[in-house]
């Protein structure tokens, strides 16, 4: 295992037992029908998580980065976000950098995050976050619940990479697990449950990531169009991501859900392919579900 | 010593059970198996799984797909116990279904499972007289939802009162078998080798069904990035030898 320089911060001979913290973060978006624009109606803050306001994007959406005070997240931190979307309206969530999973102390409950969304009839949510990157001896739990009601859409992505790669340091983590259910009119469309052990079963295994390191997850849905109408996008987008499938650097794959959306599934030898992949897919869906440009967020620090 | 009328009928019944649960494992039982390679024939043609990295490949998709499968099976052995009423399990196995649905991201090998699932409920019953079958096939008609392999078969495993352990390793041999006798038409794998392969896997299949006994259906781990492509992708290969 690659050998990793030793942060004051990570690493500490206390025994924590109990959550280091617990904070949650919960947001209320609705639909200004006035001004014909999405507004943050209200929110209740627990540092380390932070809105500081949500940005008006061109398409009616509120755009809202999502902070961490603390840089990532910690060993034994407990951590939540609820997102309700409301009628009609239209939301953009980010990160404002990639979500540091840090190396915990030794004895330091698992991370953990949950995160609950609701969107309501006519909503959308784009949840377009950077990469989750879990240290050395990270130990890291996320679970995330999203429901979807009549004509909601969502553009939902993850993208977990193996390591600090710079540092040599891939797959270098405890475990991570994802657990994430995405429901539509109460029907289960797509559900994950991945949990990563390098140390005990291979990344690198043929069942798993063979060659690849980065792995990246992206939900696209609107409760409404029909089955065939799935099926011409997910040729649409096979079509349209062609170019960027490369053997040995990057594969993407395509897939119609049991309703109501597909499923992107891409593996990648280096994370920097991934964003523009997911940005392309997510432009080209948009535009032919709801006819307007997909608007990649702008950062703040 | 004396024969004992009791002991021996009990004896010859578990011996017919031992014999009827190898029958629905069967790589003969005419549920559509053999057409179905489950992502493995892109897999191959695009040449990232070859025949040497096999063992490797097929250790991982038990420690993944196959103990996410037997958390199915198992799951839908034991509704057949637990449903208060016949509504109550019509509503759970259609949940069940749906649910495992959810947890099959390529459309492709989704429909796979549910092809063989609901031809192998056909086929039990034509086979035998089981009235919670027939309304575990209505209930999934009516609700147009899938019927998926390894849930049928643990409903079918517990209705003709087979061993739950039993039912859950037999499913999983059937289904690594079938795989390797996919990739004997897909790669360079002789009968001799895919029969080593086969053999040598036993204790993984053992250790799937005893992790897949343990876990709940929200624990029902599945990392297998590598298939869910090959899967997604099967589509759009020019030429098929597999549905799936």
């Amino acid at each position: 295992m690659a050998s990793v320089a030793q942060n004051p911060r990570e690493i500490a001979s206390e025994v924590c037992v109990s959550p280091r913290l617990q904070a949650s973060l919960t947001l209320d978006f609705a639909r200004d029908e006035f001004a014909r624009h999405t507004v943050l109606v209200a929110s209740r803050q627990e540092p380390p998580l932070k809105v500081v306001r949500a940005f008006a994007v061109q398409d009616g959406a509120a755009l809202a980065h999502l902070h961490n005070v603390s840089g990532g997240l910690l060993g034994g931190d407990r951590l939540a976000l609820h997102v309700n979307v409301g009628a009609g309206a239209s939301v953009q969530l980010t990160t404002t950098g990639a979500t540091r999973i840090y190396r915990p102390r030794r004895e330091a409950l698992p991370t953990s995050q949950s995160n609950e969304f609701t969107v309501q009839q006519g909503a959308l949510l784009e949840y377009v976050p950077d990469a989750i990157i879990p240290f050395a001896g990270a130990r890291f739990s996320q679970a995330t619940t999203i429901h979807l009601a009549q004509d909601a859409g969502l553009f939902w992505w993850e993208i977990l990479a193996p390591g600090r790669e710079a540092r040599s340091e891939t797959f270098a983590y405890d475990w991570v697990e994802m657990k994430t259910d995405v429901i539509a009119l109460d029907q289960p469309i797509a559900s994950e449950r991945v949990r990563i052990e390098p140390r005990k079963r291979s990344a690198y295994s043929f069942g798993r990531l063979g060659p690849y390191r980065t792995w990246a997850t992206f939900c696209i849905a609107r409760v409404g169009p029909s089955a065939a109408g799935w099926l011409a996008l997910e040729h649409e987008l096979r079509e349209k991501v062609l170019p960027r499938t490369k053997h040995g650097e990057i594969l993407w794959g395509i897939s119609a859900l049991p309703a109501h959306g597909l499923m992107v599934r891409c593996v990648a030898l280096h994370g920097r392919h991934v964003l523009p992949g997911l940005q392309a897919l997510w432009q080209t869906a948009k535009r032919r579900l709801y006819g307007r440009d997909a608007v990649p967020p702008r950062k703040v620090n | 010593m004396d024969r004992n009328p009791a002991n021996e009928a009990l004896l010859q019944a578990r011996v017919v059970a031992d014999l009827r649960l190898l029958h629905l494992a069967d790589s003969a039982l005419p549920i559509g198996a053999l057409a179905h390679s489950f992502g493995l024939e892109s897999l191959t043609s695009s040449e990232v799984l070859t025949a040497r990295d096999l063992p490797d490949f097929l250790q991982s998709y038990l420690e993944e797909a196959g103990t996410m499968e037997a958390v199915f099976c198992k799951e839908a052995f034991r509704l057949a116990g637990a449903a208060a009423s016949e509504n109550a399990f019509a509503a759970s196995w259609v949940a069940l279904n749906n649910l495992l649905s959810a947890r099959k991201p390529a459309r492709e090998s989704r429909a796979g499972s549910a092809s063989l699932g609901g031809n192998f409920l056909q086929v039990v019953l034509n086979l035998a007289d089981l009235s919670l079958a027939r309304t575990a096939v209505d209930a999934s008609k009516r609700s147009a939802s899938p019927v998926h392999h390894s849930t049928a078969f643990g409903l079918a495993g517990s209705l003709l009162g087979f061993a739950e352990d039993r039912v859950a390793l037999v499913y999983l041999h059937q289904s690594v078998a079938s795989l390797v006798s996919s990739c004997q038409r897909l790669l360079p794998l002789g009968q001799s080798e895919a029969a080593r392969i086969l053999w040598n896997l036993k204790p993984a299949i053992i250790d799937a069904a005893n992790r897949g006994a343990a876990c709940t259906l929200d624990d029902a781990y599945c990392f297998m990035p590598l298939l869910d492509w090959s899967a997604m992708e099967h589509p759009a290969l020019n030429t098929r030898l597999f549905i799936s």
